[in-house]
């Protein structure tokens, strides 16, 4: 099918680039094998897991221009359909982890059709709206073990269990959410050449002349916001075995929301690899810096700050990101 | 009976101060039309800025306000002149994620500052009094005065949008920036001195709040939804908007004193098992929604 | 059956009739020019057509089918395409990509896409700008990618709104000679905007003019050149002096 062909040919990618980033998949292929610390391990795994939910992002907020800051709910929905599966129902993470998608499909399809009436900060803010809603919902109801959230105990199973995704060690966490990262480069690579990429990009362009040329606008981006949570949705579920450990505050947070889009916008929104970048950057950031400057600067959000300004700075001077900014020496180293 | 009158009362009081809240954000927005993300946090450093004043003088909370307005004009310029003035020339993505990282470092600013548990007053000349308004309606005495100092405070910016030269250039400048700037208004400083405005306004909506509200450094949040939607419901850029629209949005945030009413009067169990409380801001949210896809130009409001 | 049918179009906005009860046809492989002095509802008369806003009352009726108020995807799906004047672009797409947007209302294979838009590009002249960003083109070329966006589609039925504005003389014959083979070699039925004489009086078999939203004149462009109305409300006398011999219309 081309669509598969699509998604594996990179050749209108520049050389360099093609090979620094063959480069970099090898190293991280191989990062397991070498000594490693468990801290840094972890941060690479954080690293695939924001660079997939920043990708996710990117389709509606990038390429769309759509700026949705309310995608942390789909993360929770992927990561309460998992637990709720597995604690109930017995049900493996490779079942439960597509029915997840589907739900948070359908919740995207069920909200996008009002929310894409909206444009702008209208739409930030309304996006906000409804997954703080789902959120408060979460917090009350029993079924999902309200506040207190859902756990998962690894000794009531055999780890390592493929089926469920339970281990010991992060090294096979590492696979898995590697795995999927390279699926979810596959996939962008798949849309940013498709019809819908297309289409979107024209629509952020010039709405009125999108729909000259056929294009039905509200349906390009509810389809296009399917994309992204399904992306989300999919991280959500593996968060859940991850961590073993869910609560509506930590999963379905502003804060989380926040990263997510913060993270493409700084590594280049509507750029392929910006959400990579912007992972690339932030996450080994975060993490580093609460290490050096101990936990409590983390409790006191020194972290925050710095990406508040971080982020200050690039909305004021580059707002195409990192990436913008490697285009620009591009253009003027070439001619 | 008293109940119901009490939490209409209060919600209507409540929706005065949250009016004065959303006028910052109106003004702000009518002028330029950039959005503040940040706007919760300003309310969050005028709330800091009443307590600490209060706490530090012996003054009484409700003559904090002009210390509260002074902060936030400074830091309305501040922001406008470092940050708002470059975003204005970048795409809309760049604007709203201008703001939000403003939001995100003043609220963790706050949290170096000032730590993260709630604070709260404890003396001041009303606190903890009350009134009885008759009809058995029980009236706290800081609620009320906050909330005639709010409609003061409200005609007090309205007057000077309206009577003043400058308020009448700032105006001018909403309605039609071009035509302002061939009349010799300088759009540039009138786009500082409308955040300094918006931020003075919403300040001094902040140390009148802290004195029935505590204050922690994410209360930010919660009032940039109210004030979005109260400024949705009453329609972007317009004053007279914001003042309605706050009295409404007041009531909606009593709605858990109603359902209380409701489930007590009617003796409705399935109602008293609800939790309603926790979805207080929940009514919030959901009422935004509902009003932009209702009606985006809001009741009043000239600007999509 | 005439290809597009106009009804008794009444476009109003507010208290203002910006297209005042406007009837006309068009046959397959017609040209027609639609003029009129500034503000006569030209534009808003493409954009009733085009789907842009439902007219207030009357019809528009494309290759017999009602396409009154369907909206634009819908009008452009039927084979009903538009260029825009003013071409406000957040400068993303560079203009192969712009023209691929077109193709793929037609099919939905990328390659395939790519293909027509590389064809359609040589076709006007484009060839080489293909990975030119639009808003760095000169005026020219950007109005040959508005063209060659909108032939994308496939329309039966082109629209051109004031395609030669802005433009030099030996650029508007290069116009002249895209219009002319998207008529003739294609045979795309193209329907005009114009304010720039030349080109109206060159190339179209037919002119309507339009004045305060009221159709005032239709006919040959020698036939509209020399009636009196159409003087009085927009050529002027010094042109049909200049290029309409025995006029024998009289000046206002």
């Amino acid at each position: 099918m081309e669509a598969i062909k699509n998604a594996f040919d990179f050749s209108d990618f520049p050389r360099l680039d093609r090979v620094l980033a063959a480069g970099v998949f090898a190293a991280l292929l191989a990062f397991p094998l070498f000594p490693y610390s468990a801290f840094a391990m972890a941060t690479v795994i954080q690293f695939f897991m924001f660079s997939l939910y920043s990708m996710g992002w990117n389709t509606i907020g990038g390429y769309g221009g759509q700026v949705d800051l309310g995608q942390a709910q789909y993360a929770g929905i992927g990561a309460y359909t998992t637990t709720v599966c597995l604690l109930r129902w017995d049900i493996p993470f490779w079942v439960s982890m597509p029915i997840g998608v589907v739900i948070a499909v359908c919740w995207s399809f069920a909200i996008g059709y009002p929310l894409f009436k909206l444009k702008g900060h209208y739409f930030a803010i309304a996006s906000i709206a409804t997954s703080l809603v789902l959120k408060d919902v979460f917090e009350v109801w029993k079924f999902v073990g309200a506040a207190r959230g859902l756990g998962i105990l690894p000794s009531k199973y055999q780890p390592p269990d493929f089926l469920r995704l339970i281990f010991r060690e992060d090294v096979y966490y590492y696979y898995v959410i590697f795995g999927f990262f390279a699926l979810g480069l596959l996939a962008m690579n798949w849309f940013r050449k498709s019809r819908l990429g297309f289409q979107l990009r024209s629509i952020k362009d010039n709405e009125e002349v999108a729909r000259s040329l056929g294009i039905n606008v509200r349906w390009a981006k509810i389809k296009t916001y399917g994309l992204a949570v399904t992306f989300v949705s999919v991280v959500g579920s593996f968060h859940a075995v991850y961590v073993k450990n869910i609560e509506p505050e930590d999963t379905m947070s502003l804060d989380l929301s926040i990263l997510i889009a913060l993270m493409a916008m700084m590594g280049g929104a509507g750029s392929f690899w910006g959400p990579v970048i912007g992972a690339g950057v932030l996450i080994p950031l975060k993490s580093y810096l609460k290490e050096w400057l101990g936990a409590a600067a983390g409790m006191v959000g020194m972290d925050l700050i710095i990406y508040g300004v971080i982020i200050m700075l690039i909305s004021a001077f580059e707002p195409r990101g990192i990436w913008g900014i490697v285009e620009k020496i591009r253009r003027r180293t070439r001619i | 009976m008293d109940i119901l009158l009490g939490s209409l009362v209060s919600g209507l009081l409540l929706g005065l101060v949250l009016a004065l809240v959303a006028l910052g954000l109106t003004i702000i927005f009518g002028v330029m039309d950039i959005v503040n993300f940040a706007h919760g946090e300003f309310l969050m450093v005028g709330m800091y800025a009443g307590l600490l004043t209060a706490q530090a003088t012996g003054l009484d909370p409700l003559f904090t306000l002009p210390v509260a307005a002074a902060v936030g004009f400074v830091l309305g310029v501040v922001c406008y002149t470092g940050l708002v003035q470059f975003l204005l020339r970048g795409p809309m993505i760049a604007q709203l994620l201008g703001t939000f990282g403003l939001m995100l470092t003043l609220r963790n600013l706050a949290l170096l500052f000032f730590g993260s548990e709630d604070r709260s007053l404890h003396h001041g000349l009303l606190v903890g009094r009350s009134f009885d308004i008759g009809m058995g309606i029980i009236v706290s005495a800081t609620k009320l005065a906050t909330a005639v100092l709010a409609v003061a405070a409200f005609v007090g910016v309205w007057l000077l949008m309206n009577r003043t030269k400058i308020g009448k250039a700032l105006t001018a400048t909403a309605l039609n920036r071009q035509g302002a700037r061939y009349m010799g208004i300088p759009t540039e400083r009138m786009n500082a001195l409308a955040w300094g405005i918006g931020g003075g306004t919403v300040t001094m909506a902040g140390a009148l709040i802290v004195n029935f509200w505590s204050v922690n450094p994410y209360v930010g949040l919660i009032f940039t939804m109210i004030a979005f939607t109260v400024v949705a419901l009453g329609g972007f850029g317009s004053v007279p908007g914001a003042f309605f629209a706050g009295l409404v949005v007041g009531l909606i945030m009593e709605i858990p004193g109603f359902w209380d009413f409701f489930s007590l009067t009617f003796d409705l169990r399935w109602m008293a098992d609800i939790p309603i409380t926790s979805f207080k801001y929940t009514f919030i949210y959901v009422a935004y929604f509902v009003i932009m896809l209702i009606s985006p130009r809001g009741l009043f409001g000239w600007k999509q | 059956m005439a290809l597009l049918e106009v009804h008794n179009l009444v476009k109003a906005f507010g208290g203002l009739k910006a297209n005042d009860d406007v009837s006309f046809q068009l046959e397959q492989g017609d040209l027609l020019s639609v003029i009129g002095p500034n503000g006569a509802g030209k534009t808003t008369l493409f954009n009733c057509i085009a789907g842009m806003f439902a007219p207030t009352s009357g019809r528009v009726v494309f290759g017999g089918e009602d396409i009154t108020g369907i909206g634009a995807p819908a009008v452009a799906r039927r084979g009903l395409a538009r260029t825009f004047q003013v071409y406000v672009a957040g400068g993303d797409l560079n203009v192969l990509e712009n023209v691929m947007v077109g193709c793929f209302m037609r099919t939905g294979s990328p390659a395939r896409a790519r293909r027509q838009a590389e064809g359609l590009l040589e076709e006007m002249g484009l060839k080489e700008l293909g990975r030119a960003m639009v808003n760095e083109l000169p005026v020219a070329a950007q109005k040959r990618v508005t063209m060659a966006t909108a032939l994308a589609t496939e329309p039966r039925l082109l629209l051109l709104d004031e395609v030669a504005a802005g433009l030099n003389p030996s650029e508007i014959e290069g116009i002249m000679g895209s219009i002319r083979h998207v008529h003739g070699e294609r045979g795309v039925t193209v329907m005009l905007i114009e304010h720039v004489m030349e080109l109206v009086m060159n190339i179209s078999r037919r002119v309507i003019v339009l004045d305060y939203g009221r159709k005032i004149a239709e006919g040959s462009p020698q036939d509209i050149s020399r009636d009196p109305q159409v003087i009085k409300a927009y050529l002027g006398e010094k042109y049909v002096r200049d290029h309409v011999p025995a006029s024998g219309g009289a000046p206002a």
